[in-house]
């Protein structure tokens, strides 16, 4: 019969948890053994509780062997304290009276453990299959990719109330000891009450220095995660969400596409080119259009020149007006695409590109010109792969533009050199920002 | 509190910066652009010149091609017209694309105008990579002209100019920035192509050359083809010789010269030229065998040589120097008084011209 020590503990951590339909408290006799059970069944396995602990209580003899066994099964830990207790439970470990011991029995259900297709980081060839939203099955995919001795795996918890499981990947050989300092100490500091996702800590950074451009990279592929722990970095996993975090990032991480490996030499690098004119165009083409036709139309040829102004003949507002008119339907019509059902998406395209472009046109409002300008723009700014570097590009065009609008073509050329020299400036956990070339991990 | 003071001071530099604008900001479509500048002399009237304003006059649909105007005063200075011009028209005269500038014959021949060709490379906005011409009869009669093929005002004029459209050995297109450079350079003056108005097209054909401050000379055809030649503008051009009773044509493909000014002691000064022709038999009438090439290549080298040597004559007897071989004695010799040694070397200089004709095949397939 259980002491009165072990009573007391249990009375205790009975009363810490609420009743509710789903907490379990059962109690198991043989002959010989008495056995109390106490888990909570919709987060625990009651198909593996029953396999590997109360199969065998029915059906080892002795008290002594049954004990001896529940000493050596592997998923069985014992008591160490009643908090820790408590927390194992909530997380959907059962909690085993047996004689004077107690004991945790790890039977938690891996839900949502699908892995799932890459749908924001899509490539054409190479990997198709994502993370999954369980955190073991998502370590497990990484270490099929990365099967190396050096791979270190270190838990820890972020958020108050959520108490999100994080795991911290890194390779021994090769990752920089300094950064994981400064990420640990970030991670230590976090103060978020429910953590869910890798993105969480992207705003929880912008907070500190309220940087305009993300300096972690949050990906879906395992292949770009195990790739990035080859060359130093360091990889945060976090439990219910099917996104990794990378850090630290440079911004040529954000221009990367992984299918630049999965190309051949030259493809790859045209690829790679064209990104990065796509960024360029975006940033600065808004801007341009502004100081060059109210500014400079010399830069024009002859019959260029002509024929904006023919287009802009019917337009009864300046150029600015004209290109922020235009930029605000598109940022609407991006908005809107991505809120929209997958049914309907197509549909917001075609009435707001198609016809919303032709008949402002035929209004008068915009000049044609202006409908090309907006939608190279758009389709440069689709280009840069990440999703979370491409939306604060979107923002950085709008300040080259006032800065075009107030000092035209040197406006132009000042926004840009601000944009680069604010990269510059930036760093992500020690590390360079604006690294065009990396620099080689494990300096030491 | 340091913050919100950074934050006045930007606001401040923002707000202040917004009150700069104004004076640059001019859309597009608020502007008049100035094709081409033409001006002539004035007539029955008290004023010195007639500038002529070519207005390109945007249009709004692909369908229609772009129409012009021309707006003209009569005054006496550049700045005054354009002044006066601008109160004639309702958008601001832009003069960034004037890429063409006509200056009228009977102005090019007189003295003293110094003041407008300073006061086109003075002006801003005015690209100095525009081409001068010499128009004739009158830089307005250029002016209207309009050619079938013109999709854009003057844009002919620009296409015949330009390396872009027509390539012929019969043109010598001059910039303004050369043409400024001429004018002031000592031992290089300035030669400019004549556009003749034709109903609805252009004849550009001839060569006028300068002196420091007016024109003095006109090329015909041929000698504007062999100024060509020896500048190394234009490859592509035909030269024909006679061989007996044979008279034929050479296409060439190639034409490469180049000269050296001797000066030697006790003897007479002399340029000499060499010249390398390439080049295939376009036309004849009668046949050419290719066995006997080298004999006809011997008739273009002495046709060539004695053409040239006469053009070269012809401009030295006037005094002028479009080529700038004063210029290159002035920048092989580097003594004090270089110049004036050159002005009494120039008038009794010999010229030696020797030229290499290679004739690659007759064309034809024997």
């Amino acid at each position: 019969m259980p002491t009165t020590k072990v009573e007391s503990i249990k009375k205790s951590i009975m009363n810490k948890i609420q009743k509710a339909e789903d907490v379990v408290f059962k109690e198991n006799f043989t002959k010989e053994k008495y056995l109390e059970t106490y888990y909570i069944k919709s987060i625990s396995d009651e198909q593996v509780l029953g396999k590997y602990v109360l199969k065998p209580f029915f059906e080892i003899q002795g008290a002594e062997l049954f004990l001896d066994y529940l000493q050596s099964h592997p998923k069985i830990s014992t008591f160490k304290t009643e908090a820790q207790t408590v927390e194992s439970l909530l997380r959907g470990e059962a909690v085993l009276f047996y004689q004077d011991y107690i004991f945790l029995f790890d039977c938690k259900v891996d839900r949502n453990n699908a892995v799932q297709d890459t749908t924001v980081e899509t490539t054409i060839q190479g990997p198709q299959s994502g993370f999954s939203e369980s955190l073991p099955t998502n370590l497990g995919l990484i270490r099929h990719r990365y099967p190396e001795a050096t791979l270190k795996v270190e838990s820890s918890q972020v958020g108050a109330i959520s108490k999100t499981k994080v795991m911290l990947l890194y390779d021994t050989r090769f990752a920089d000891m300094d950064t994981l300092g400064r990420i640990k100490e970030f991670l230590a500091n976090v103060k978020i009450n429910m953590f869910q996702t890798g993105e969480q800590l992207l705003d929880s950074i912008k907070k500190s220095n309220r940087s305009l451009f993300p300096v972690m990279l949050v990906t879906e592929r395992p292949d770009r995660v195990a790739i990035n722990l080859s060359t130093g970095k360091i990889i945060l996993l976090i439990h219910g969400s099917p996104f990794a975090v990378v850090l630290p990032t440079s911004m040529k991480d954000f221009m990367a596409s992984m299918a630049d490996i999965y190309q051949t030499y030259w493809v790859g690098r045209f690829l790679q080119t064209l990104r990065y004119i796509g960024l360029f165009v975006s940033i600065v083409l808004p801007g341009l259009y502004v100081a060059t036709t109210s500014y400079n139309p010399e830069i024009y040829r002859v019959q260029l020149a002509l024929s904006i102004a023919g287009s802009r003949n019917l337009v009864p507002y300046p150029s600015f007006v004209e290109v922020l008119l235009m930029l605000f339907m598109m940022e609407m019509l991006t908005e809107a695409s991505i809120r929209l059902p997958k049914a309907i998406g197509p549909t917001a395209t075609t009435v707001g590109g198609l016809i919303l472009g032709q008949a402002a046109t035929e209004a008068g409002l915009v000049s044609n010109i202006m409908i090309i300008i907006v939608s190279t723009v758009a389709i440069s700014n689709f280009v840069v792969p990440i999703n979370a570097f491409s939306f604060s590009v979107r923002i950085v065009k709008y300040i080259v533009l006032g800065l075009a609008t107030v000092f035209g073509l040197v406006g132009v050329g000042i926004g840009f050199l601000l944009f680069i020299a604010y990269m510059v400036k930036l760093d992500s956990f020690g590390q360079p920002f604006l690294t065009l070339i990396q620099t080689k991990p494990n300096k030491k | 509190m340091k913050s919100a003071v950074n934050w006045s001071v930007a606001a401040i530099i923002v707000i202040g910066s917004l009150l700069l604008t104004g004076c640059g900001f001019k859309d597009i479509d608020k502007r008049l652009f100035v094709v081409s500048i033409g001006v002539d002399l004035a007539k029955n009237s008290s004023k010195k010149y007639d500038v002529h304003l070519k207005l390109a006059v945007p249009s709004g649909s692909k369908q229609q091609p772009n129409e012009f105007t021309i707006v003209s005063e009569q005054a006496d200075s550049m700045s005054d017209a354009v002044r006066i011009i601008k109160t004639k028209v309702d958008k601001e005269i832009d003069f960034s694309h004037a890429k063409m500038i006509l200056i009228g014959e009977e102005l090019a021949k007189q003295k003293g105008n110094a003041g407008i060709y300073y006061w086109l490379a003075r002006r801003r906005d005015i690209q100095l990579i525009a081409w001068v011409v010499v128009a004739k009869p009158t830089a307005l009669d250029v002016l209207k002209v309009k050619p079938k093929s013109e999709q854009i005002p003057s844009n002919s004029l620009f296409l015949a100019m330009g390396k872009d459209g027509s390539e012929t050995p019969y043109i010598l297109p001059d910039f303004l920035f050369d043409f400024k450079m001429r004018l002031i350079e000592r031992g290089l003056d300035p030669m400019l192509p004549i556009v003749e108005a034709k109903k609805e097209l252009f004849e550009i054909k001839t060569t006028s050359l300068f002196n420091k401050n007016h024109m003095k000379l006109t090329l015909n055809p041929e000698e504007t083809k062999a100024l060509n030649f020896l500048l190394n503008k234009e490859q592509k051009s035909a030269i024909w010789a006679r061989k007996g009773k044979t008279r034929f044509f050479i296409d060439t493909q190639k034409i490469r010269s180049k000269y050296k000014i001797y000066t030697p002691k006790g003897k007479p000064p002399y340029i000499k030229f060499d010249i390398k022709i390439k080049g295939i038999v376009e036309e004849t009438s009668r046949k050419i065998p290719n066995t006997r090439l080298a004999k006809y290549e011997k008739e273009v080298e002495k046709e060539t040589n004695k053409f040239v040597k006469n053009v070269l004559v012809k401009i030295q007897k006037s005094g002028i120097d479009p080529i700038g071989f004063g210029l290159r004695y002035r920048s092989r010799h580097f003594n004090e008084n270089d110049w004036e040694e050159w002005q009494k070397i120039y008038p009794k200089i010999v010229f030696k011209v020797d030229t290499k004709v290679k004739i690659t095949d007759t064309g034809l397939i024997e």
